[in-house]
């Protein structure tokens, strides 16, 4: 089949003569486009990592973030258009406030993903704009129900996972993470393991600039609350994964 | 066949022909999902099966669900894009709530399937949305009616079944079914599920494993919607496989 749908693909309301909408799939390329984001869920809560690319010497560190905190119990980490990501965010905020309001409890990650996919997926509906061009990852840490990790899409399909990479390295990066055993893992191995994954595996050293790592985790350490991980364990991992390095040569 | 510039292929307006090709195109996504549904309803019963695909073991299987409850004795398969399906259910739990609310009673299927039924069709009127891709399967057990079972679909057409087949599989589906339910169309609760099942493994020419499909079973004395856990198939598939021998 055709990756051209040349005629069909101006709008998310025409459907293309084998049933696809092209304009959700270009979308999905928007993501790909950009630098990878990795979600585990292990055994006590769930990690974020993100490969962040420095494009200028002169960007404060730090402050291009894509991980936010939605309530203080959620993470979300976004890749694609940054500034997509930052209004679905904005509504999940709006959404997680609505619920609290409402009901007194704050409002479960499963609640949050159901309506946040519903938000993305009005956007795919109209002619006068656009769907958004991010995936998200959202993650939270009940004391009762363990981790939870949900992934959506541009097109809106919101699953649970078990471990996720979305970005332009996800092929390579789900390959290593099928790898691991997320069951019996703790956060801290999990900032070890995305370290290693995204600075040897994804990031490409020869054809890109340097890279930051910005990394989060909602765990029974943080006690259920999204806190981003503490730069001496970034540090740490990192000279882990260069330890590993030397030991292949 | 003269041409209109080729708006009548991007937008749902008609075609010379009289045609409405995004109508049609949208037939076409809902196979392209490569999931096949089947529902039968039996004379106190009914029972739809749908394919489950979980296409990464790394997506956690409890979240990739096909079915879901209206209210609680009325439930829906939905068989298509997968993004188009939360947006639906929303629409008809509201509906259903709305009539309840305003009624005292709970919404008929069929009634229910005339409302989503209608909903559909504006969709392939309006130029600037476009219609859900997807196979919207109602059923219940009706108070006045009994067991219920309705498909709508992107163009707007709904109407009631003996027993169906969507999805991918459609024709096949449909064919196999026919002969069946000519023969005999008042069926048991056992004979309902095991035609579902039963078709549904002839027509994909495979075995299925219990987390391969799912199952949801309404009856008279249990009307209340619940998809079927996974022991549960379990013991159904293997008493089909029996009965084959």
């Amino acid at each position: 089949m055709s990756g051209i749908g040349t005629g069909y693909d101006l709008y998310p309301t025409t459907f293309s003569p084998d049933g696809r909408i092209f304009q959700v799939e270009y979308a999905h390329k928007a993501v790909e486009n950009s630098s990878t984001a990795i979600g585990l869920c292990c055994k006590d809560g769930v990690v974020f990592g993100i490969e962040k690319i420095i494009l200028s010497k002169m960007l404060v560190e730090g402050t291009n973030r894509r991980v936010f905190s939605v309530g203080e119990h959620i993470g979300i980490a976004t890749a694609g258009l940054t500034a997509d990501g930052r209004r679905i965010v904005q509504n999940a905020r709006q959404e997680a406030k609505n619920y609290e309001n409402f009901t007194s409890d704050i409002i479960p990650i499963h609640v949050l993903t159901e309506r946040l996919s519903i938000y993305v997926q009005v956007f795919t509906l109209y002619n006068y704009i656009r769907p958004f061009g991010c995936s998200l990852m959202i993650g939270s840490y009940d004391e009762e129900k363990g981790p939870s990790l949900y992934c959506i899409e541009p097109d809106s399909v919101a699953l649970g996972f078990y471990g996720c990479a979305i970005g332009k390295g996800k092929q390579e990066a789900k390959t290593e993470i099928s790898k691991l055993k997320l069951s019996e893992m703790t956060c801290k191995d999990a900032v070890k393991e995305i370290a290693k994954i995204l600075i040897k595996t994804v990031h490409d050293e020869t054809k890109e600039k340097e890279m930051e790592l910005e990394m989060s985790w909602i765990c029974k350490e943080t006690k259920g609350k999204h806190k981003l991980v503490p730069k001496k364990l970034i540090e740490e991992a990192v000279e882990w994964v260069k330890g590993q390095e030397n030991e292949e040569d | 066949m003269s041409s209109t510039g080729g708006y009548d292929r991007h937008i749902t307006i008609f075609s010379p022909e009289g045609r409405l090709y995004q109508v049609e195109y949208a037939f076409k996504a809902i196979r392209l999902a490569g999931v096949t549904t089947i529902g039968v309803r039996g004379s106190d019963s009914v029972c739809v099966v749908t394919q489950k695909k979980v296409t990464d073991k790394l997506i956690v299987p409890s979240t990739v669900t096909s079915m879901f409850r209206i209210t609680n004795t009325i439930g829906c398969c939905l068989t298509g894009r997968r993004s188009d399906m939360l947006l639906i259910v929303q629409r008809l739990r509201h509906v259903a709530q709305e009539f309840e609310f305003k009624y005292g009673f709970v919404i008929p299927v069929s009634y229910l399937s005339q409302r989503i039924g209608d909903l559909s069709q504006l969709r392939t009127q309006y130029a600037f949305q476009r219609p859900a891709a997807l196979s919207i399967v109602l059923f219940g057990i009706d108070e006045e009616y009994g067991p219920q079972l309705f498909r709508c679909d992107p163009a707007g057409y709904q109407v009631g079944y003996k027993a169906l087949c969507t999805g991918q599989k459609e024709q096949e589906g449909t064919n196999s079914l026919e002969k069946k339910i000519k023969q005999k169309s008042d069926l048991t609760t056992k004979e309902t599920i095991e035609l579902a099942i039963s078709t549904l493994q002839r027509v994909l020419n495979t075995d299925f494993k219990p987390d391969e499909i799912e199952v949801s079973l309404v009856t008279t004395e249990n009307p209340k919607f619940k998809v079927l856990q996974d022991l549960e198939v379990e013991e159904i598939l293997n008493e089909i496989a029996e009965n084959e021998f």
